[in-house]
């Protein structure tokens, strides 16, 4: 098929597609993961050695790195609460890497969709408590109060994430850092918020009320939402000029800026449209997990970092480390219960992926050495 | 373009506005102690001054330890072309091994002293090796020899002297202690490797020592302990100077305080003078700023550039190790961890003192000023919300770096550098 004759948005996907560049990305994070899960199992097995249990596997092992695996990939396959947990978390961390690989082509580090989504989906929470009352009862109202509630955590997520980005613009206040406080000052004042002002009535932890019933869906409508956003940021980002600029104003900030795109602007713009993906995340979270806010919300802005630099930062890479990553995170629960190998393992393999894809030169070189020219 | 004296004085501003924050805080909240009182503002404010007697300044010098070590830390690395935003995870790692080392040599009631100077030995050595592995020790096999051999033999000395002054159970916990350092210049000499050999980029890369730090910690815990939180250990102890502390506030403060806090009044002259006048010191500060000069001048920058980044190593182990064996003798691994952030507030202090040690440590000392002031305040029973007062120090490092603005980075940090020679 010749990738002239498509439409434009389409011919660039092709174009993109058949890039040797984009098969060589393809590659290393192939490769990278392979050897953070191989540094995983090693870390699991040295581990064990440390651990006290009844039974060991072998010798002084207690863990068995197989075992843990096959629960953190296959057990899906297998056991129908996993597998739910599995497609929640797929969806949720479509949101968030969705979220981080915006703001990543901008060439923005937005370490802080964590915060984002926090307040995001505190926002809709509130909103979802407060409207309930007087939506009209059954179906319509439910969708209208899903509606209104996601509506605002992507506003609220867009402009929690705008602050960042001004700073950044207008006063060259480092994002990575002015990010991470913001994860800090998020969690800290919607504990403050929801303990002072909005805490469920006789309950022992810091939570919201319920959301209405109504309003809640499973995860198969969150994941044809997510993917359906994935999409429409592709096409955003690779079919418009706003898309274009944005990509610019990434890469080259000074060509962007000659060709009269507001780099101050942009950053902002592009912030604001990655918090709103993350601040969505948040209400879907709500919505679709827990049914309310509840304090201890669990760390998928992080995990949409490992998402989106395990796609490359690649909206379309992301449809498939989003899942990767929403397996190991349900199948972490079974590894804790069943085997008693700490969860917080997936958190370890976690940045082992950031770090092995951060160093393509490692795979070229091994690449080189091992005879493989495809790597190249 | 260095940020302008005025954008650095209202940096200053910024903390005066913290402390009015925080006032402000204690202000909406007024069913508390002084909140019946006339003039509530005034007497909130009044009490909050009357806080800051010695006792408070010790405990702020005591919190500024993590933050004003990792700045050092940053200094050096950054100043030599590899920005280390890795620190925080360093901390992280230095804290928990510190207590995980600790709570195995005296954890069952009994004490055991061998066990830990094998164990520090072993990763002395292996430390030694990596570095002979990647050249960094020198050119000829003799050269190698003397300067690893050397290492590990100081290292040995230093715990036999250890184990000769201290009491078995002090003795442990100093051994924890350099073990802590050591695996945190370990994770350093990871970090050099991924952005020095293999031209890693380096804010992710630091990002993921982060978030393997966030991951690692809480997960050896639960296997070491079955919870993310250790159980108590002893601390170092305080050092205290006889007859000066004695002094009035100064004895407090200065003369009767932890060991880490002396190295840290000891580190931050002894790195301003190292950066500023010796030829290490204008080699890391031309590493950064002119590569290719210092390489014609026949100088490797491979090797400053890793010797600077494993500086950095030391220093977050001291002050990671330093937080959790020198002040609170327990690892909390729940949530960011005990470090919570006070390595990306180094960073912070490192910028807003312009990558000078003197400065560094005195934005850190006003960073830790705060975090005290919100500690005493939570201990004064005011009924106010520690999460919101938590924030605080938060708010400030982000109003500092948007007063700061862009500091003047060394020319060459975050650049690869590759020599022309092989």
């Amino acid at each position: 098929m010749n990738p002239d004759r498509l439409p434009g948005p389409i011919a660039g996907l092709m174009g993109r597609l058949v890039d040797a560049s984009a098969g060589e990305r393809l590659a290393v994070s192939v490769a990278a993961l392979l050897t953070a899960i191989l540094i995983g199992g090693v870390v699991t097995l040295v581990a064990g050695v440390f651990a006290t249990c009844s039974d060991p596997i072998l010798g002084p092992f207690c863990y068995n790195p197989l075992a843990v695996y096959r629960y953190l990939f296959l057990a899906p396959l297998s056991d129908p609460f996993v597998l739910q947990e599995t497609l929640k978390n797929s969806a949720l961390l479509l949101f968030t890497g969705l979220a981080v690989a915006v703001s990543f082509r901008a060439g923005l580090f937005n370490i802080g969709t964590q915060g984002q989504l926090v307040l995001g989906a505190l926002a809709a929470a509130l909103v979802a408590v407060r409207v309930g009352p007087a939506a009209p009862d059954g179906a319509v109202g439910g969708v209208l109060i899903a509606g209104v509630a996601m509506l605002a955590g992507a506003v609220v997520g867009g402009l929690y994430a705008a602050i960042p980005g001004a700073l950044k613009a207008y006063a060259d206040a480092n994002e990575v850092i002015t990010t991470i406080m913001l994860n800090f000052i998020a969690s800290d004042v919607a504990f403050f918020l929801v303990s002072a002002y909005f805490q469920k009535p006789g309950s022992g932890s810091v939570e919201t009320r319920d959301v209405p019933a109504a309003a809640t869906f499973g995860p198969g409508l969150a994941l044809a939402m997510a993917v359906l956003l994935v999409l429409a940021v592709t096409y955003l980002l690779w079919g418009t000029a706003f898309g274009y600029d944005l990509r610019t104003a990434g890469i080259q900030p000074d060509a962007a800026d000659y060709a009269g795109v507001d780099a101050k602007r942009m950053m902002v713009t592009s912030m604001t449209l990655s918090g709103a993906i993350g601040g969505l995340g948040g209400a879907v979270w709500v919505l679709m997990s827990v049914g309310r806010w509840v304090n201890g919300v669990p760390a998928l802005g992080f995990d949409g970092i490992t998402v989106s630099v395990l796609a490359s930062n690649n909206p379309l890479g992301v449809l498939f480390a989003g899942p990767l990553f929403g397996s190991m995170q349900a199948g972490s629960l079974s590894i804790d219960f069943q085997l008693g190998v700490p969860r917080q393992l997936v958190g370890v393999i976690r940045g082992l992926v950031i770090l092995l894809v951060a160093m393509p030169e490692l795979f070229r070189t091994l690449g080189v050495r091992w005879g493989m020219g495809g790597v190249r | 373009m260095r940020p302008s004296p005025t954008r650095r004085l209202a940096g200053l501003g910024a903390f005066v506005l913290a402390v009015i924050m925080l006032t402000a805080i204690v202000e909406l909240f007024p069913n508390t102690v002084v909140g019946a009182a006339i003039g509530g503002a005034l007497a909130t404010a009044g009490s909050i001054l009357g806080i800051m007697d010695s006792a408070y300044a010790a405990s702020a010098l005591r919190l500024s330890v993590p933050i004003a070590f990792a700045a050092l830390g940053g200094i050096f690395a950054e100043r030599s072309g590899v920005i280390n935003i890795g620190l925080e995870g360093l901390l992280i790692l230095s804290a928990f091994t510190g207590v995980a080392v600790a709570h195995w040599l005296t954890g069952d009631g009994t004490t055991a002293v061998g066990p830990g100077i094998v164990l520090l030995l072993v990763i002395a050595v292996l430390l030694a090796v990596a570095g002979a592995l990647l050249g960094l020790l020198g050119d000829t096999t003799g050269e190698i020899a003397v300067r690893a051999g050397g290492g590990v033999l100081a290292t040995a000395a230093l715990a036999g002297l250890t184990v000769a002054l201290a009491g078995p159970t002090l003795a442990a916990t100093w051994l924890a202690f350099y073990t802590a350092v050591l695996v945190s210049t370990a994770f350093a000499l990871l970090f050099a490797v991924v952005t020095i050999e293999y031209r890693a980029d380096q804010v992710i890369a630091g990002l993921a020592v982060w978030l393997i730090a966030l991951g690692v910690a809480p997960f050896a815990s639960n296997v070491i302990w079955g919870a993310v939180n250790s159980p108590g250990v002893d601390t170092l102890g305080t050092w205290t100077v006889p007859g000066l502390s004695e002094l009035p506030v100064l004895g407090t403060v200065l003369f009767n305080a932890g060991p880490v806090v002396y190295f840290l009044l000891l580190a931050t002259p002894l790195s301003w003078y190292v950066l500023a006048h010796t030829s290490f010191g204008y080699w890391v500060r031309a590493s950064g700023e002119n590569p290719k000069a210092l390489d014609t001048a026949g100088v490797d920058v491979r090797r400053v550039r890793y010797a600077a980044v494993l500086l950095s190593g030391v220093f977050s182990g001291i002050g990671g190790a330093g937080l959790s064996l020198g002040r609170v003798g327990s690892f909390v691994g729940s949530g960011t961890t005990m470090i919570d952030g006070r390595g990306w507030i180094g960073i912070t202090a490192m910028l807003f003192g312009n990558y000078n040690p003197f400065g560094a440590f005195g934005a850190s000392l006003l960073f830790a000023a705060l975090d005290a002031l919100q500690f005493r305040l939570q201990q004064l029973n005011y009924a106010v919300p520690d999460s919101l007062m938590q924030t605080v120090p938060y708010v400030t490092v982000i109003i500092v770096l948007a007063l700061v603005g862009r500091t003047r980075t060394p020319d060459a940090a975050g650049e690869h550098y590759e020599s022309d020679e092989d």
